[in-house]
């Protein structure tokens, strides 16, 4: 097992990317937190929307995008490229690819900060960016990959240590990840639609959405600590077993939580169902990390007063548990019901990225920073400040916003007497939220100033020292036996065989007919059983197998792939084939005409999905503010889907023909006009601008491809039917004496709220009701809920 | 395995492999976390079985078309009840008018569009709404029409009033209703109004 060392070499470390990415990162985010203060502002002052370019809409994704990929991408970055090299016990794969790597992506974060304040979105949380900027990002985490995998090729140290798991996990996942949500197909340079339209963009952007949480700021982070935190603490890690079945229950389990963004919507109940149980399954998982953490730090307490490394850890785990344990409650779709579209989830996220990954990033700068640079802290006072300032402040905000969730949601469910209205008017519920998002921005700008302070602190250390890259004696690796193990050593043995063989039957349970379902359960079973059994008596064996795939770094990669890729396959693929448009039989929706179609662009570019959300839920309350619940078919033709995930404002569904296109005007003009006290920013610039003529025909080809059912129209027919109808909404708002130019954004704006919920029933033939029966399993899948639908027929 | 065998019972495994000065133990999973994670499966497992399998409960369409048309009913029959002789007598009741004011002042309500003295003007300025001080009506003067507008709203929203049922409920519209008719008599004339174009009217944040 143990490679022979023929020969020792010296090897310096590429130190200097480590400290261009935490540079990077230090600068991103303050940046980053400084537009968090900013936008929570403007929640309670509608003034601060200064400018077109300023309002929440545009800088709410410039806030998320800076934070994830600006902030924790860099830190993540740095974080890497220190602990591989150490761990592989050699230099980063290519000096070359380091740069690219590190030059790339800022120049992707200059480009993100231009597009976002220009309104240049793809409409679809933390996948805003254009597609030019996308494929730019896929090239450089293409890099990046490359650069890490050349690393582990060359290692000089046989087996992979847990944190390089992580590393694994996070570059293969958010790559598949990330290419597939944001495949698209241009209309210029600056737009494109997404291939994927309603609830299956939906499905896909939360897939996407949730993972990006959990494979951008979750795994990477973990890695981060289990390499930083023994070594501040200089402790072993608390349990190999431990990483092992956390590191691996969490990979296969955490891509099947997607669809509990979008409980009690539309999206069919059995994706909703796998959405919540796979969640509540990662409670375990999750707290196997934070355990491994903590229970690391067992000998090692007294270092808590001592050193602000360990104090930020210890913190940052801990809020990793609190966050994780919040997570899956919320996936409750009854705690769901109450908290979705609140500010509880805002909460809950902010502990995450404030308290797990800020003071993950906290720590980890604070120890690196002098070994770097070869120095010693410039000041630990400073460093508890910022720990007790930053503590604070994320407790205030989380607090703010528990109760601020809780206390919006109760009101809005609120009822009349007799139990057949709403008591509250959405406003109502606005204005009792206003003092806790007043404290929202007291919390956040109490974490900024600790950041700040950190800031000072780390200047004033590297200015103290000089930047240092480590060289070692490290013995060359002689690659006899690792990186070895071919396809039938990693598939077929004992450990993957019982899990792939327990999946197949599981999954059998779910999608075979009735009867052959649960037979496949009671396999399933006793197949796990049998496996349990076998695992007792062998164990040695799955030990020795596991030791053997971490010393190949290839075949640890392809089944994390493996891992990782079949949440995603079997949520995605039936939604695809079977929620399209041809298979709806329940309502669908109106095409939009040219004009509504341009107002849709610009309500997309204009980030108003930041704060309206477009789905009324199968719950009472929703239904009794909002009218009727949305069908999976009413938004089945939206490129991008705009459900939405935050109701700062109210949901806008069934919007069309609700109110006069006089109200539209006054309210887009200045909201306050027509609903005192709201903190909508004022739209007064599409009134000024025109829409987008030009590419209208481009885009309507385009939705055309995508499966759109526009009928043939030449440019010039789409060209006069956008302005027809624009000529048509300003004469009518002459009459109310408002002047408005008919091409307008103004005009296509109005346009497209009053088509929102306008909906066709299409005749249900019987052919189409009985699709898909006859055809063998694997090829057609029965869904869950079509097969219960059956039942309850009989 | 390169794991040293514990010396004693109490001691954890610490495992020979180095990396980078990290060492590990190979400790036992704590009990109560294979639990949770245990609890969690079999707590799938079993509700899945039960919705799926054996169609106990009723999907959320069911329930939610079932309460929407129970809801429907109870406004209907709550709309029967209604006579314009009800809703002079509430116009007569200070505690309705009241009540029926301060909705119709609350900002984004009725006072939006058809001001506070009801003139549908403010400052001399022309507000959205008709005037609901004079006799003239556009869709009919008599209580129960007034009645139906705040409820449904005109008949083509888009160009007119926005319907207030579901915002309000029904106490809240009667009392709205009493309070415009206390600012008339009953048995006054009612003129039609000329059909000039009709103009814009409320509704309010939801």
């Amino acid at each position: 097992m143990t490679s022979t060392a023929a020969s020792k070499v010296p090897i310096e470390f590429n130190d200097k990317i480590v400290r261009q990415f935490m540079l990077a990162s230090i600068i991103f985010g303050a940046v980053a937190m400084l537009a968090g203060v900013f936008i929570a502002s403007q929640l309670n002052f509608h003034q601060l929307n200064l400018a077109e370019w300023m309002t929440f809409g545009r800088l709410r994704p410039l806030h998320t995008n800076a934070a994830i990929f600006a902030f924790v991408g860099n830190m993540m970055f740095a974080g890497i490229y220190y602990s591989t090299q150490r761990l592989c016990k050699c230099r980063m794969g290519n000096d070359t690819l380091s740069n690219i790597h590190f030059w790339g992506w800022q120049l992707i974060i200059v480009a993100a900060v231009i597009t976002l304040p220009l309104g240049l979105s793809r409409g679809k949380e933390y996948a805003e960016l254009i597609w030019p900027i996308n494929v730019a990002v896929a090239v450089i985490w293409v890099v990046f990959a490359v650069n890490f995998f050349l690393t582990l090729h060359k290692r000089n140290e046989p087996s992979l240590y847990v944190a390089l798991w992580f590393y694994i996990a996070t570059i293969v996942t958010v790559a598949m990840l990330y290419i597939v949500n944001h495949l698209s197909i241009p209309t210029s340079w600056t737009h494109s639609y997404g291939i994927f339209g309603g609830v299956q963009d939906g499905l896909v952007q939360w897939w996407y959405g949730h993972n990006a949480v959990a494979f951008f700021l979750t795994t990477p982070i973990l890695g981060i600590m289990y390499y930083f935190l023994p070594k501040a603490a200089e402790r072993p890690v608390y349990s190999y077993r431990l990483s092992i079945v956390h590191f691996w229950s969490l990979v296969f389990l955490y891509i099947w939580a997607g669809p509990h963004h979008l409980l009690n919507t539309a999206l069919p109940k059995w994706l909703q169902m796998l959405g919540m149980f796979f969640s509540l399954m990662l409670w375990a998982p999750s707290w196997g990390g934070m355990l491994n953490g903590l229970l690391t730090l067992r000998g090692a307490w007294d270092k808590l007063r001592t050193d602000p490394v360990i104090k930020f850890f210890i913190a940052a785990v801990t809020f990793y548990g609190m966050c994780t344990f919040e997570g899956p409650l919320l996936s409750i779709r009854a705690v769901n019901s109450l908290s979705h579209y609140s500010d509880w989830t805002i909460g809950h996220v902010h502990s995450g990225a404030l308290g797990w990954n800020g003071f993950m990033a906290a720590g980890m700068f604070y120890w690196l920073a002098p070994r770097l640079w070869n120095t010693k802290l410039y000041s630990v006072p400073m460093a508890n400040f910022h720990f007790w300032i930053g503590t604070l402040g994320i407790l205030l905000y989380v607090v703010a916003m528990w109760i601020s969730g809780i206390m919006q949601g109760l009101m809005l469910n609120q009822v009349t007497a007799d139990g057949l209205a709403v008591k509250n008017t959405f406003l109502d519920t606005l204005q009792a939220i206003r003092p806790l998002m007043g404290l929202r921005v007291i919390g956040g700008g109490m974490f900024l100033l600790g950041w700040l302070v950190m800031c000072v602190n780390l200047w004033k250390t590297i200015r103290s020292g000089t930047p240092v890259n480590e060289v070692r004696e490290v013995a060359v690796l002689q690659h006899g036996k690792t990186d070895t193990m071919g396809m039938k050593e990693t598939f077929f043995n004992d450990p993957t065989a019982c899990t792939f063989g327990a999946l197949l039957l599981i999954f059998g349970w779910i999608f075979l007919p009735p009867g052959a379902d649960i037979a496949s359960l009671i396999c399933a079973c006793f197949f796990a059983f049998l496996a349990v059994r076998r695992f007792q008596k062998t164990s040695h064996t799955w030990a020795n197998w596991y030791d053997r795939l971490l010393q190949n770094y290839l075949p640890f990669t392809v089944l994390t792939f493996v891992a990782v890729v079949i949440g995603g396959l079997i949520q995605i693929i039936p939604t695809i084939t079977v929620n399209s448009a041809k298979n709806v039989e329940d309502r669908i929706q109106k095409v939009y005409e040219p004009l509504e179609l341009a107002g849709r662009d610009i309500y997309v570019s204009e980030g108003c999905y930041n704060c309206h959300s477009q789905m009324i839920r199968t719950l009472v309350p929703d239904v009794m503010r909002y009218g009727d619940y949305s069908r999976l078919g009413e938004s089945i033709y939206d490129h991008p889907f705009q459900w939405g995930s935050k109701r700062t404002g109210p949901d806008l569904a069934r919007e069309g023909g609700q109110r006069p296109n006089s109200w539209h005007y006054e309210h887009l003009m200045d909201p306050r006009s027509m609903s005192p006290q709201s903190n909508m920013p004022p739209y007064a610039h599409l009134n000024t601008k025109a829409f987008d003529q030009k590419t209208l025909p481009t885009k309507i080809a385009v939705l055309r491809r995508l499966g759109v059912p526009y009928p043939p129209m030449d440019a010039t027919e789409i060209k006069m039917k956008a302005l027809e109808q624009g000529v048509k909404i300003a004469t009518e708002l002459k009459i109310s004496n408002i002047v408005v130019r008919p091409d307008s954004q103004m005009v296509a704006v109005i346009a497209y709220l009053q088509k929102l919920g306008q909906y066709e029933q299409p005749e249900v033939e019987e052919s189409l009701t009985r699709k898909g029966q006859g055809v063998p399993f694997p090829l057609s899948p029965v869904i869950p809920d079509n097969a219960r639908r059956a039942d309850g027929a009989q | 395995m390169d794991s040293k065998k514990p010396s004693s019972n109490n001691e954890p495994v610490l495992r020979d492999h180095v990396f980078d000065g990290i060492q590990e133990y190979d400790q036992k999973l704590p009990n109560w976390w294979l639990f949770t994670l245990y609890i969690a499966i079999v707590y799938f497992v079993i509700y899945w079985l039960c919705y799926y399998q054996l169609g106990i409960g009723s999907s959320d369409t069911v329930v939610m078309d079932k309460v929407i048309a129970e809801m429907q009913v109870a406004r209907d029959k709550q709309m029967e009840s209604i006579t314009d002789e009800q809703l002079w007598a509430l116009s007569r009741d200070p505690a309705a008018v009241e009540a029926g004011k301060a909705t119709f002042m609350t900002p984004g309500m009725c006072v939006t569009c058809h001001g506070t003295d009801l003139s549908a003007t403010l400052g001399g300025a022309k507000l959205p709404g008709l005037p609901l001080n004079d006799q003239e009506w556009k869709h009919g003067g008599k209580p129960t029409e007034i009645f139906k507008i705040v409820r449904k709203g005109s008949p083509d929203v888009t160009k007119g009033m926005a319907a207030w049922e579901l915002v309000l409920g029904m106490k809240r519209v009667s009392e709205v209703v009493a309070f415009v008719l206390s600012h008339h008599k009953e048995g006054e004339p009612i003129t039609q109004a000329v059909d000039t174009p009709p103009p814009a009217a409320p509704p309010a944040a939801k």
